[in-house]
C-alpha cells in the first residue's frame, strides 16, 4: 500500500490552502489536517454544532482534489448500508438468464460428481466484485487516486457500528467473508469523523484518531470568516454583528448561535440592506440566530443592553 | 528529547489525562515529523494526539505550559540563527569567525542566558549587545576578544549553547538522581545540588577557578563567561526541580486527599472541601457512565415486519426462510429519589442528588422530591439550574420544619403516586427519625407494592436503627433493599448497583 505524496510542506501551507478555498481556520485546525496527512491517521472532530466540522472535510477534499465520500450515521446503521451489499436482484436475474447456458456447460458430464467438478471450474462467479454493491466505506477504499471519507455524526450510530469501524480506521482494510480482506487500492483515504458529543465515543476509537476540538471562534477569526463568506457586507455592520454574536454566546441559552448562524444572519441583513444594527432590525431577524422561542423570549428584554455592548466593543 | 517527552507523558497521566502506549508512540512520531523548533506548533500537534476530551485538553494545556517552560524553543527568527551558529561553533572554525565582529564572539553562548537571566553577573555577552558589554565583568576582563574552548565536559556543553541538548542533559541528570521522587518542598535545594553535581559541576568549578587566576586575558574572559553560564544553568535547574515538585509531589497529595474524601463521613466534611467532593463526584459519575453507557437494547418481539422479511429473503430467491420481526422497545425504568433535607441529613441529600444528576447521560429520567415536613417535587430545579444552584434552592425551600415521614409519603403518593409503576425504582434517603410522629407505614407499603424496587439509604450506622425515635425497623419491612450510606464510596456502590438493576 502506497501513501500519497503529501501536497503540503508545512502547516502554514495547509492553512493558506484552506483559506484560499474560503475556509478560514485557526492553526490548530490546519495542524490537524497536516498531521493527519503526515501520519495517515483519521481525525475525530468534535465541537458544538455549526462550527464547520463537516465543512472542514468538504474543503479539504476540494483542496486535495479528491472525491468526498460521505457517510451519514444514524441509529440502526449497519454494514449493509455502510460497507457493502450483494446485488441480490442482479444475481437472480443473471441466474435466470444463464439457466439455459447451464445445459451447455454441463454437457457430457456424467453423474452428480462430474457436474459439480465442472461447475467448480467456473469459480464463484456470482460472488465476485461484479455483484458487489460498494457502500461509502468500501467505496473510499476503492478510490485509486485517494479520497476523503467523511463519517458524519458518529455519535448517532450504534456502538456496534463503531466497533466495526476500528478495523477500517487502523488498517484501512475491510473483511468480506465471500471475498476475503479488501485493502485500500490507492493511497489511504483521509478520514474525518465528526461528533456532536451526544454520547461519548469509545476509547478504542479515540485512540486511533487525532482528536480535534473546534470551539466557537474568537471575534477576529469570526470576522475573517464572515468576511470570507459574505464579502459584500459593510465593514461596520460586520464588526457589530460579530460583537453581538460573541456577546450572545456568553448568555445562558438553550442553543447559542454558531458560525453557520452568524453567516446566515449576515446574509439576511445584507438582503435587508442594513448598514448598521438597530433594535427593531435585530428583533425582527432574531429568529435567524436563535432557534428556540424560549431563547428569543428570554433575550428580548435584554436586547438594548446587548446592542449597546456590541456597539462599544465593535 | 525522547526522555523529556516520556516524562511529559507521565506528568500528563498524573494530571488524569489517559494516554495509552499506542498514543505515546503517536506522540513520538508526531514530534519526529513536526520537529521541536516551534513551540506553539509542537503544542498544537501534541494536543491532537494525546488528550482526547475537552477536559483533557484543558489539563494538557496547563501541563504543557508548566513542563516545557524550561526547554524554551527558539521560535524567534533571531533564535533560529543562534542555533545555526551554535552548531557551527564546535567544528573549530568558530574562533576565526568570531574575531570578525566585536560582539559576535558571545553570540552562541550568550543568547542562551539572555532571555532568562538578565541580572547574571556575566554581563550578558549577547550578540546584539555593544562590544563593550564584556567589560562589565567582575573579573575585570579586558574588553572583547576571543574566548578559548572549555576543557570540562559541562563547560563545553554550555559554550555550545545547544539548549535542547542542555535540557536533555538536565532531565537525564534529574532521572539519575530520581527527582520524580521529590515529596516535600524543603527537598528542592537538595535536588538542585544533586542535579548540578550529576551534570558535572565539580569539574567546571575547578576549571573556572584555574582560568580565573591566569594572566592570559582570554582565559579570564573564558572564566567569566563560564561562571555566568553556570549561574544561569543553576537557575534553570532550580526551575526544573520546582516544576518537578509541582508535577509529581502535588499530584500525590491530591490523590491522598481524594482517597480520604471517598471514605470520610459526608457530614464531617468541612465546607471548604465541598468543591473537592464535587469534583470527586463528577469523576465517579463519569466512571459509572463509562461503565454503563453501553446501551443494551431491550426489545420485545412484536409482529412480523413484512417488508423487511421480503427484502431479507431476496437472497434466498424470495423464499421466506429468515423472518424479520417488528420490535417494541422496552421503556427504561424511572427513578424517584425522595430526600429528607432536614438539618441532620441535608449534606447526604446534597451529594446523592449531585450524584444522581451527574449521571444524566445514563440515567435520564430521575425525578427528585425533597421534604422535611411537606414534600415537593424539585426535578425542575435540576433541569433548569446548575447542580449547585439547584441544590441550594432545594435546601432553602424545604429544609425548614420538623421531619415528618408519614406526611411526606402521603404527599409523594398524591404528587407522583400515579407515575410509580412496576418499572420504577424509588430511592429514599433519610435517617427515619420521625420525631415520634405517625410513621404511616401504610403509605410506604403502598409505594412498595407499586414500585419495582424501593431502596432506603440511611446515613446512620445500623446499630442505631430503632433507637429513640428511629422508625427504621418498621420501614425496613416495606423496602426491597436497605443500606447504610454515609460516604461517597457507599453512594457509588449503591448507585452502581442501581444502574445494573435499572438498565
Amino acid at each position: 500500500m502506497s501513501t500519497a505524496p503529501i501536497p503540503f510542506g508545512s502547516v502554514a501551507e495547509v492553512q493558506a490552502g484552506l483559506e484560499s478555498a474560503n475556509y478560514i481556520c485557526s492553526t490548530q485546525i490546519a495542524t490537524a489536517v497536516y498531521l493527519a496527512l503526515e501520519l495517515d491517521k483519521p481525525i475525530l472532530v468534535e465541537g458544538p454544532p455549526g462550527v464547520g466540522k463537516t465543512e472542514l472535510a468538504k474543503t479539504t477534499a476540494a483542496l486535495l482534489n479528491h472525491p468526498l465520500i460521505r457517510l451519514q450515521c444514524y441509529e440502526g446503521l449497519d454494514e449493509a448500508k455502510a460497507l457493502y451489499e450483494w446485488k441480490y436482484a442482479k444475481q437472480l436475474l443473471y441466474i435466470q438468464v444463464l439457466k439455459e447456458q447451464l445445459g451447455d456447460v454441463l454437457a457430457g458430464a456424467k453423474g452428480l460428481q462430474a457436474s459439480l467438478e465442472r461447475l467448480h471450474e467456473f469459480g464463484d462467479v456470482f460472488f465476485s466484485e461484479d455483484f458487489l454493491e460498494p457502500r461509502p466505506l468500501l467505496k473510499a477504499l476503492q478510490e485509486e487516486a485517494g479520497a476523503v471519507l467523511l463519517i458524519d455524526e458518529i455519535d448517532k450510530a450504534d456502538q456496534e457500528f463503531e466497533s466495526m469501524l476500528l478495523e477500517l480506521l487502523s488498517d484501512f482494510q475491510v473483511s468480506i467473508p465471500e471475498l476475503g480482506t479488501i485493502r485500500a487500492k490507492g493511497p489511504r483515504p483521509l478520514v474525518f469523523l465528526t461528533s456532536n458529543n451526544t454520547r461519548e465515543v469509545s476509547d478504542a476509537l479515540k485512540r486511533r484518531c487525532l482528536h480535534l476540538y473546534i470551539p466557537f471562534p474568537e471575534a477576529p477569526l469570526e470576522r475573517a470568516i464572515v468576511h470570507a463568506r459574505v464579502p459584500e457586507i459593510p465593514p461596520a455592520l460586520e464588526r457589530e454583528l460579530v460583537a453581538f454574536i460573541q456577546a450572545l454566546r456568553e448568555k445562558d441559552l438553550k442553543k447559542v448561535p454558531a458560525i453557520s448562524e452568524t453567516i446566515d444572519w449576515a446574509r439576511t441583513l445584507l438582503l435587508l440592506n442594513a448598514e448598521q444594527l438597530d433594535g427593531q432590525l435585530v428583533q425582527d431577524t432574531l429568529n435567524v440566530i436563535l432557534k428556540f422561542q424560549d431563547d428569543i423570549d428570554a433575550l428580548t428584554p435584554e436586547l438594548p443592553s446587548l446592542l449597546a455592548t456590541a456597539r462599544k466593543s465593535a | 528529547m525522547d526522555a523529556s517527552l516520556q516524562r511529559f507523558i507521565s506528568a500528563l497521566r498524573m494530571a488524569e489525562v489517559r494516554i495509552s502506549p499506542a498514543e505515546t508512540l503517536d506522540a513520538f512520531r508526531t514530534v519526529d515529523r513536526m520537529g521541536m523548533e516551534n513551540r506553539q506548533q509542537l503544542k498544537e500537534s501534541l494536543a491532537l494526539v494525546l488528550p482526547k476530551t475537552a477536559e483533557e485538553k484543558l489539563a494538557f494545556d496547563a501541563c504543557f505550559d508548566a513542563f516545557f517552560r524550561f526547554e524554551e524553543f527558539s521560535d524567534a527568527p533571531q533564535g533560529a540563527s543562534d542555533d545555526e551558529s551554535g552548531e557551527g561553533d564546535p567544528s573549530g572554525d568558530g574562533e576565526g569567525s568570531e574575531g570578525q565582529g566585536g560582539g559576535g564572539d558571545g553570540q552562541p553562548q550568550g543568547q542562551g542566558s539572555e532571555s532568562r537571566n538578565s541580572d547574571a553577573s556575566s554581563g550578558d555577552p549577547a550578540g546584539d549587545g555593544p562590544p563593550g558589554d564584556d567589560g562589565a565583568d567582575p573579573f575585570g576582563d579586558p574588553g572583547p576578544g576571543p574566548v578559548q574552548d572549555a576543557q570540562s565536559a559541562l563547560g563545553q556543553q554550555l559554550q555550545q549553547g545547544d539548549r535542547a541538548a542542555l535540557a536533555l542533559a538536565v532531565s537525564q541528570a534529574g532521572e539519575a538522581v530520581n527527582v520524580a521522587g521529590i515529596k516535600v518542598f524543603t527537598q528542592k535545594g537538595l535536588y538542585t545540588r544533586r542535579i548540578m553535581d550529576a551534570l558535572g559541576q565539580g569539574a567546571l568549578q575547578e576549571e573556572i577557578g584555574a582560568l580565573a587566576t591566569q594572566a592570559d586575558p582570554t582565559a579570564r574572559r573564558t572564566a567569566a563567561q563560564l561562571s555566568g553560564l553556570r549561574d544561569d544553568l543553576r537557575e534553570r535547574v532550580r526551575d526544573f526541580v520546582e516544576r518537578q515538585f509541582l508535577l509529581h509531589a502535588d499530584a500525590d497529595g491530591h490523590r491522598l486527599r481524594e482517597a480520604m474524601l471517598r471514605h470520610v463521613k459526608l457530614s464531617n466534611v468541612e465546607h471548604r472541601n465541598f468543591s473537592h467532593l464535587k469534583r470527586l463526584v463528577e469523576k465517579m459519575a463519569k466512571r459509572l457512565i463509562a461503565a454503563h453507557s453501553r446501551r443494551r437494547k431491550k426489545m420485545r418481539r412484536g409482529q412480523l415486519h413484512v417488508s423487511r422479511t421480503l427484502r431479507k429473503n431476496l437472497r434466498y430467491d424470495g423464499e421466506l426462510i429468515d423472518l424479520a420481526w417488528k420490535a417494541r422497545k422496552i421503556d427504561r425504568s424511572k427513578v424517584f429519589a425522595i430526600c429528607d433535607v432536614s438539618g441532620s441529613v441535608a449534606t447526604y441529600a446534597r451529594f446523592m442528588l449531585m450524584f444522581l444528576y451527574s449521571l444524566e447521560a445514563v440515567l435520564p429520567r430521575v425525578r427528585a422530591f425533597a421534604f422535611s415536613s411537606d414534600l415537593g417535587e424539585v426535578t425542575e430545579n435540576f433541569q433548569r439550574m446548575a447542580i449547585d444552584d439547584a441544590i441550594a434552592t432545594t435546601l432553602a425551600d424545604f429544609s425548614g420544619g420538623s421531619t415528618d415521614y408519614g406526611q411526606a409519603f402521603d404527599d409523594f403518593l398524591r404528587v407522583a403516586g400515579s407515575a410509580v409503576n412496576s418499572q420504577s425504582t424509588v430511592i429514599i434517603l433519610g435517617d427515619a427519625r420521625n420525631n415520634y410522629g405517625n410513621p404511616n407505614t401504610k403509605a410506604l407499603r403502598e409505594i412498595y407494592d407499586k414500585a419495582q424496587r424501593v431502596i432506603w439509604l440511611n446515613p446512620e450506622p445500623e446499630r442505631s436503627w430503632g433507637s429513640g425515635d428511629s422508625e427504621m425497623p418498621r420501614y425496613r419491612a416495606s423496602c426491597h433493599q436497605v443500606n447504610v450510606c454515609n460516604a461517597l464510596n457507599h453512594l457509588e456502590r449503591v448507585i452502581s448497583d442501581l444502574l445494573v438493576a435499572v438498565r
